[in-house]
């Protein structure tokens, strides 16, 4: 079998299948083992990527806002400072306190990485290169979502520490919440592309990627998700100045590590969706035919929306709580929802009408968000009237 | 037996040994936790029935939202989370007694039944446009669409049901000033 | 799909609909005039009922069978709007005189109103079950409406850990039928058992679930044991519209399901609800003797009237009789309800603050005190009991009838000797009603006089003349399975 350059991945596949079975191995258990591996390289890829290059780039990112140099001592520029990290990590002692939840307390941070990894399976990093194209993918992606909750949820719990109990409250309030808006925002893309499949949903975008088409729906994603993984400035649940360190504060040693790991992954997770859901995945010049640059170009969007993550991040303060619930349930919500509803008239009235597609929905998602300021602006103005007219009662009762 | 029967009993066996486990944990989080195994085996068997679907839906419905949240309300109640009173009270061999006895006349009452033997004819099921098929069963007012809508105004009705029983009873300190 | 089809279903709309506006519309009704609500509800009930008759005869499915009208369905749908009616009415001075007057009491009402007439037309298992928690979820809150008052609270509560279980039972026996023939639907299910391709084990392991969870909604015995708690912990006026409405409804789906979907194995149920009423009837009369509060008496009492209900169902089971006997159930559901209501308002007007006058003692001296309401409450309990020239008789009577037709003689002689043994409690009320002296106080409020009055004319009235209400309820059981 001669390799085929192109599409490197078919062909290593393929050329494994030949050599397995030449072995004698059933085929059944060869396609078996095949998917392990897969799942491993893909795994293992993930987390070399995420865990060395990108954690440095956060640093330095972080460090650079911040006007501090950063990692600089392992390797040249201090590329090497994660896998030093991790070292240490592994070396430290494993504590369990005492009165936890043994089983529980171990379990945690084992699901923590897995519903991180999980979402890698559906997301398709170049043409044919997809772990498996479930054709309820978006759903997936929620649901292992939910299964991070769950873990944090675990962790906090079993730790026995109460602020590691409240920081878990934290966590669920937010993500029980905030998943609302996200699955929403979700919609529209499956909408848009008539399927629930990753894998359709970027061939879908082949005539204009869904930030063009579905912006709200875009920033709304974004945003929730940004929540959703407890990133600043939604950080509540780890905020050091109030709860210490949250769920994760009697964790130690590699534990940590993997709740460390995993809340990282969750980073990058949201990035390659945003950059697969929105930003046409693979899609480029000339990736249909060379699946190795859709893999670069995929790359580069989720290293882009990781990045503007991350200025996010060491840029904005954190949300008061209330302010955070409120955001949600009083604006994300109600707008995801009208967004849906937007998208669902546009897509019937453009073919009706025999206007472009993109330029409906564009002007659509304008108008919706021209609506959403205005609302807002009154709603503002409305608070600062009360104010102006009675300072007294509102600095009492709190702003909603 | 092929590889999914196997995985069958599995998951069967997991999901109702952790179902046992639900009920007979003496603490209520243990029980809460056994609650969401036994939920996700459930989703296993989904998906082994080729419902991904429903697996998914199973997932993000009932562990990602009903489970957490009851494991919240536990967890909101510290008392309760170190309850450790015993599960069954005095009776319950009574209990186990007349259980046993209705279930055995049950059996001998519906064994003089006539034999209904007969294998119904499978369902034919497209997987490809299963998904579909099932979106638009929701919809279309031949099929699912009534009870669909009804379902709506019964989620409507309790949820203020909730709403009201959860609301602290509004003017209640003008109530005990009267008295 | 075609508009035929809604219109079937256009009491329930309106009911339900009607519902959703009150619940918005209530938003702007200030606290303390809740009467607005009231009658807004009872306005929406009535439009209901002449809607209903309106359309009265008609004879369809819709929905592709999901949904059936036939007499039977607007005959129970009558008793369930006016159930709602009355239950509006006993509500309307007892809830301010309680001090738990809510709007939501009355559009939970109405939502559970709609569940019932939705159970009357359900023509497929899977509506069914959605009646069956359109009409209990919103009764489990109004148990509970009484809150913080202990005794509420704990009745909602057991109420609603019971009711989900059983609510839980009756969903995995429509799975298992589900699995057994393929269909929800009650004709296709139906055919497919008359075409032998159903599977024996899964069909009667679901038929004996639906059997268990419908019963514990009808309060039959052994799935009893949350009734007298329940209705004693409630506040009167819910458990007065809870003993007719929930136990018709349950009644109204164990009919439709058991005679349209599974007629050819009716050996197979027959004889489980026989033994079912038989225990029903017994332990309730038996039971009921002992109660010293009348909230846990009269619900030992409705208990035992599921038992005589339930006596039909195995009666029906023979063809010949069947129509006879769904006839019967039909009459004798009106009747009971007539009756109960009466013997409710009677239990509201003497109730004070804080469950007291709840006792049977506390009726001592109420035949010199208030002559009417106490003759009223005598007859109430004469016709309980089963007494001519009571409404009560006649519908024993034609019950009783279907069932010695239909051979089953010991079972009827189960019903009578226990009706007998029922004497003994409801003729305990009138004596110390009559002969005990004692300064009862009575509530004189205007709805619940009228409730009293009504009722006690229609106990009376059609004890003495049946025949035009028997009538149509023997055609509303000729229409529903005899197509």
């Amino acid at each position: 079998m001669d390799f085929n350059f192109q599409d490197p991945f078919t062909s290593i596949g393929e050329l494994l299948r030949g050599l397995l079975l030449g072995w004698g191995l059933a085929p059944g258990l060869v396609s078996l083992i095949l998917m392990l591996l897969g799942a491993l390289v893909l795994a293992g890829f993930a987390m070399t990527l995420a865990g060395v290059f990108l954690t440095w780039l956060d640093r330095k990112l972080a460090a650079r806002i911040q006007d501090r140099l950063g990692p600089n001592r392992v390797g040249p520029f201090g590329i090497f400072q994660p896998i030093a990290d991790a070292i240490k990590l592994i070396t430290k002692e494993d504590i369990i306190p005492e009165g936890a939840e043994r089983a529980i307390f171990k379990l945690a941070p084992m699901l923590a990485v897995m519903s991180a990894v999980g979402i890698w399976a559906v997301v398709p990093f170049a043409p044919r290169l997809i772990g498996t194209d479930l054709n309820v993918g978006v759903l997936y992606i929620v649901a292992v979502g939910a299964i991070g909750t769950l873990s944090i949820m675990m962790g906090g719990m079993a730790s026995n520490n109460k602020y590691a109990m409240l920081g878990a409250f934290r966590t669920v309030a937010q993500m029980v919440a905030y998943e609302i808006p996200m699955v929403i925002a979700l919609l529209v893309p499956t909408m848009l592309a008539g399927t629930m499949g990753v894998g359709g949903i970027v061939e879908a975008q082949r005539g204009g990627w869904f930030i063009v088409l579905a912006p709200v729906a875009t920033l709304l994603f974004f945003v929730s998700a940004m929540a959703e993984a407890g990133r600043a400035p939604f950080d509540l649940l780890e905020a050091e100045s109030e709860i210490v360190a949250g769920y994760n504060v009697e964790y130690s040693g590699m534990k940590f590590g993997m709740f460390y790991v995993a809340e990282f992954l969750h980073g990058v997770t949201i990035a390659a969706l945003t950059a697969t859901l929105f930003l046409g995945g693979w899609l480029g010049p000339g990736a249909q035919q060379f699946p190795l640059l859709g893999l670069v170009y995929f790359a580069i969007k989720t290293a882009f929306v990781y990045l503007v993550i991350s200025l996010i991040r060491f840029s904005m303060p954190r949300i008061r709580i209330d302010h955070l619930l409120a955001f949600n349930w009083k604006l994300l919500t109600p707008l995801a929802l009208a967004a849906v509803i937007v998208t669902a008239i546009a897509d019937k009235l453009a073919p009706a009408l025999g206007w472009n597609r993109a330029v409906v929905h564009l002007t659509a998602n304008i108008l919706l968000a021209w609506a959403t300021f205005e609302a807002l602006r009154a709603y503002a103005r409305g608070i600062r009237q009360r104010v102006e007219v009675q300072p007294a009662a509102v600095e009492t009762g709190g702003a909603d | 037996m092929t590889l999914v029967q196997i995985l069958f009993l599995l998951f069967g066996l997991v999901t109702l040994l952790a179902s046992l486990m639900v009920v007979t944990s003496p603490k209520l989080v243990h029980a809460a936790f056994w609650l969401i195994l036994a939920l996700a085996g459930v989703a296993a068997l989904f998906i082994l029935l080729e419902a991904t679907f429903l697996a998914v839906v199973q997932v993000v419905v009932y562990i990602g939202a009903i489970a957490i949240l009851i494991i919240f309300a536990v967890m909101l109640t510290r008392r309760v989370m170190h309850d450790t009173g015993p599960q069954v009270n005095r009776s319950w061999w009574v209990a186990l007694l007349v259980s046993l006895v209705l279930f055995g006349g049950l059996v001998l009452m519906l064994a003089q039944v006539p034999a209904l033997a007969g294998t119904p004819a499978p369902l034919m099921v497209d997987q490809e446009t299963l998904l579909e098929d099932l979106g638009r069963a929701l919809v279309d007012a031949d099929r699912y669409v009534l009870p669909f809508e009804l379902a709506s105004v019964l989620l409507m009705a309790s949820m203020i049901g909730a709403i009201f029983v959860a609301r602290p009873p509004s003017g209640s300190e003008e109530r005990s000033g009267e008295r | 799909m075609n508009a035929g089809d809604f219109s079937t279903i256009l009491p329930l709309l309106l009911v339900t609909g009607w519902a959703c506006v009150l619940l918005l519309v209530d938003l702007f009704i200030p606290r303390g005039r809740k009467a607005i609500t009231a009658a807004l509800s009872a306005l929406g009930l009535l439009t209901a009922i002449a809607l209903l008759l309106s359309q009265f005869g008609l004879e369809r499915e819709a929905f592709k069978g999901m949904i059936v009208v036939d007499g039977f369905a607007s005959f129970l749908q009558m008793v369930f709007l006016l159930s709602g009616l009355f239950g509006i009415a006993l509500a309307y001075d007892y809830v301010r005189r309680q001090n738990i007057e809510r709007g939501e009491y009355y559009t939970l009402l109405l939502f559970t109103v709609a569940g019932m007439m939705l159970m009357a037309q359900a023509g497929d298992l899977i509506v069914v079950f959605l009646a069956l928690e359109m009409l209990s979820l919103p009764l489990y809150v109004l148990t509970g409406i009484a809150r913080p008052r202990p005794d509420s609270e704990e009745a909602a509560m057991k109420y609603f850990l019971l009711g989900a279980f059983a609510s839980g039972f009756v969903i995995y026996g429509v799975a298992l039928i589900y699995g057994a023939t393929a269909s929800t639907r009650l004709s296709e299910i139906v055919a497919v058992v008359q075409a032998g391709q159903a599977i024996g084990g899964l069909l009667l392991a679901g038929m004996a679930f639906i059997l268990v969870g419908l019963g514990f909604k009808v309060a039959a015995v052994p799935f009893h044991m949350w009734t007298p708690d329940v209705y004693q912990g409630a506040p009167t006026s819910v458990t007065a519209f809870m003993s007719v409405g929930a136990k018709a409804a349950g009644f109204a789906a164990l009919l439709r399901v058991f005679l349209v979907a599974f007629p050819d194995v009716a050996p197979a149920w027959a004889v489980v609800a026989m033994w079912v009423s038989a225990f029903t009837m017994a332990w309730g009369n038996v039971a009921a003797i002992a109660q010293t509060n009348i909230k846990r008496m009269l619900a030992y009492s409705s208990i035992a009237h599921a038992g005589y209900i339930l006596m039909a169902l195995p009666a029906a089971a023979d063809p010949a009789v069947a129509s006879d006997a769904v006839g019967a159930v039909l009459f004798y559901l009106l009747a009971y309800a007539f009756t109960n209501f009466g013997a409710w308002a009677v239990v509201l007007a003497l109730e004070k603050k804080d469950g007291q006058g709840l006792a049977i003692e506390d009726y001592a001296g109420l035949g010199a005190r208030r002559p009417a309401l106490a003759l009223a409450m005598a007859l109430f309990m004469l016709s309980l009991t089963g007494v001519p020239p009571t409404v009560g008789f006649v519908a024993k009577f034609y019950l009783f009838r279907t069932v010695l037709q239909a051979d089953l003689v010991w079972l009827a002689l189960v019903g009578v000797v226990t009706s007998l043994i029922s004497a003994y409690y409801y003729m305990r009320v009138v004596v110390v009603m009559y002969m005990r002296q004692g300064e009862p106080e009575v509530r004189s409020e205007g709805w619940l006089n009228a409730t009293v009055l009504l009722a006690g004319l229609a106990t009376f009235i059609f004890g003495l003349l049946p025949a035009p209400l028997m009538g149509l309820a023997a055609r509303a059981g000729l229409l529903t399975f005899l197509r």
